[in-house]
């Protein structure tokens, strides 16, 4: 015989029936077909039992032709308790609302955080992100990602140099360096300055101590330019040297350019997918279909959903694909030697400092062989050769 | 005369053939679990229920069970289950 306990969700009800006879009504009601269970006498006229819900309205003709009184104690079960969910249902919706609540405010941007800049430079910084839409208030999943926040930034306002942006649960923190940061004063040690590479002098300016070379010398690397030692003789004193020498410096660069150079364009056709992340797996929401091209690049960008300080394992990705196109491109040998000076002329620069200039340059050498363009350059540079060399106190020069 | 002949045939088919009996003469089957359950097929309805006592009609006859604390915790046409303490189990014959 099986349990009762799946009646449960059908939904039960105790009833009680008073009167004479009762077990005659017993008997009619289990030959109509219901279902009775756990029947108990209380007293000499009253029993109770249970019965399914969808019952309860074949009793009621048993009852009519019975001398008995029926009266439905107690109502269980899954119809009941659903019932009594939808009564209570405030409850559910409040809590509910409250994890809603919370999980909108924990994808919010709650504080922007700017160290290392100056008040004006953190004003700018400010307004930027306004425009971008950084700011107090706003949710985190419509706004870019912090690789393009620290792109835009560092593009946009000159006075810094770069800006690291971080996402600290619902802070950015934005780690600024500044251009001009206002120069420590050095201590220096007694020093000399020495020629770092060989060349003519074009230029000099020094700050302290006493220059031994002159415009249109020719220095050899480790000369002595400027030295630490000032006064007269038997009355010196040792200073830091410091100046700026520039000299005409020379550098041959040899490059080699192929005619023939393949490279991968885009050719704008894109197409766009969307998926919700739970846990490893990905559920495309948008954007069906195999990818057709065959050759293409694809960027992803996942945000993440976040619960008070945690992480949830639910993320956006939104992935871009775009078609990629292999393009030839073949030089002419004009073509080809024009480019390969322009690189000649980048690598150059990649190796010389910041204030070096090219002041001239000259080919020495062009040739085309195997499909290739090979040329070297000779560049005349004018750059600080200036280096400092510390002054130990009693050596002798 | 005919009824009593019919008997007599299925008797003799169950003792002939072994056949089970309760299927053959419509007889109760009672199982009981100690002295707490007693599980009876075969009745015909209730007469009377109390929880010290409870009377079933059988084909022939009925049948009292006597105890304490009785509850039914099934009742289909033909089945019942009572659960309880059982002191005894008697056949009362017309």
């Amino acid at each position: 015989m099986k349990n009762q306990w799946t009646e449960f969700f059908g939904g039960i009800i105790t009833v009680e029936t008073r009167g004479k006879g009762i077990e005659r009504l017993i008997n009619t009601l289990t030959r109509s077909g219901i279902l009775i269970w756990n029947v108990k006498r209380h007293g000499s006229e009253s029993i109770t039992f249970k019965i399914k819900l969808n019952d309860v309205k074949k009793i009621r003709m048993a009852v009519r032709d019975s001398s008995c009184k029926v009266r439905f104690l107690r109502r269980t079960g899954m119809p009941f308790l659903f019932k009594r969910l939808l009564k209570n249902s405030g409850f559910i919706v409040g809590a509910f609302t409250f994890l809603l609540v919370i999980f909108i405010l924990s994808n919010m941007v709650w504080g922007i955080e700017i160290k290392g800049a100056d008040p004006e430079t953190e004003h700018k910084i400010r307004k930027e992100l306004d425009e971008m839409g950084v700011k107090k208030g706003k949710v985190q999943f419509f706004l870019e990602n912090v690789e393009a926040i620290q792109r835009r930034l560092t593009d946009n306002i000159g006075a810094i140099t770069w800006v690291g942006v971080e996402l600290k649960g619902t802070t950015y923190h934005l780690q600024v360096v500044e251009k001009n940061e206002p120069e420590k004063p050095e201590l220096l040690s007694p020093r000399n300055l020495v020629a770092k590479k060989k060349g003519i002098i074009v230029d000099m300016f020094v700050e302290e101590g006493q220059p031994k070379v002159s415009i249109n010398d020719h220095v050899k690397p480790g000369q002595l330019l400027v030295s630490g030692e000032i006064g007269k003789e038997g009355q010196t004193e040792i200073v830091p040297a410091k100046g700026e020498i520039y000299a005409e410096t020379w550098y041959i660069t040899k490059v080699t350019q192929p005619l023939k150079s393949t490279f991968h364009v885009l050719n704008g056709n894109e197409k766009q997918k969307h998926f919700i992340g739970i846990g490893k797996w990905q559920i495309p929401i948008w954007g069906f279909g195999k990818n057709e091209y065959k050759e293409f690049e694809a960027e992803t960008n996942t945000k993440h959903f976040r619960f008070l300080k945690w992480e949830l394992p639910i993320s956006y990705t939104n992935t871009t694909i775009r078609e990629r196109e292999q393009e030839v491109r073949i030089y002419s040998n004009d073509e080809a030697f024009e480019a390969a000076k322009i690189s000649a002329r980048n690598q150059i620069k990649n190796m010389l400092t910041e204030n070096a200039k090219i002041k001239g340059e000259k080919v020495l050498h062009k040739s085309v062989d195997d499909g290739k363009v090979s040329i070297s350059i000779h560049f005349q540079i004018i750059e600080n050769i200036a280096e400092a060399k510390p002054l130990i106190q009693g050596e002798t020069e | 005369m005919a009824k009593k002949w019919g008997q007599f045939i299925r008797k003799w088919m169950t003792t002939n053939m072994e056949l089970p009996q309760d299927v053959m003469m419509d007889l109760p089957r009672i199982t009981m679990i100690g002295q707490i359950h007693i599980y009876i097929e075969n009745h015909r309805g209730l007469i009377a229920f109390s929880d010290k006592e409870l009377r079933l009609l059988l084909k022939q006859g009925q049948l009292l069970i006597k105890g304490q604390s009785f509850v039914i915790k099934t009742i289909l046409p033909e089945e019942i289950l009572l659960e309880g303490k059982i002191d005894q189990v008697t056949y009362i014959s017309e």
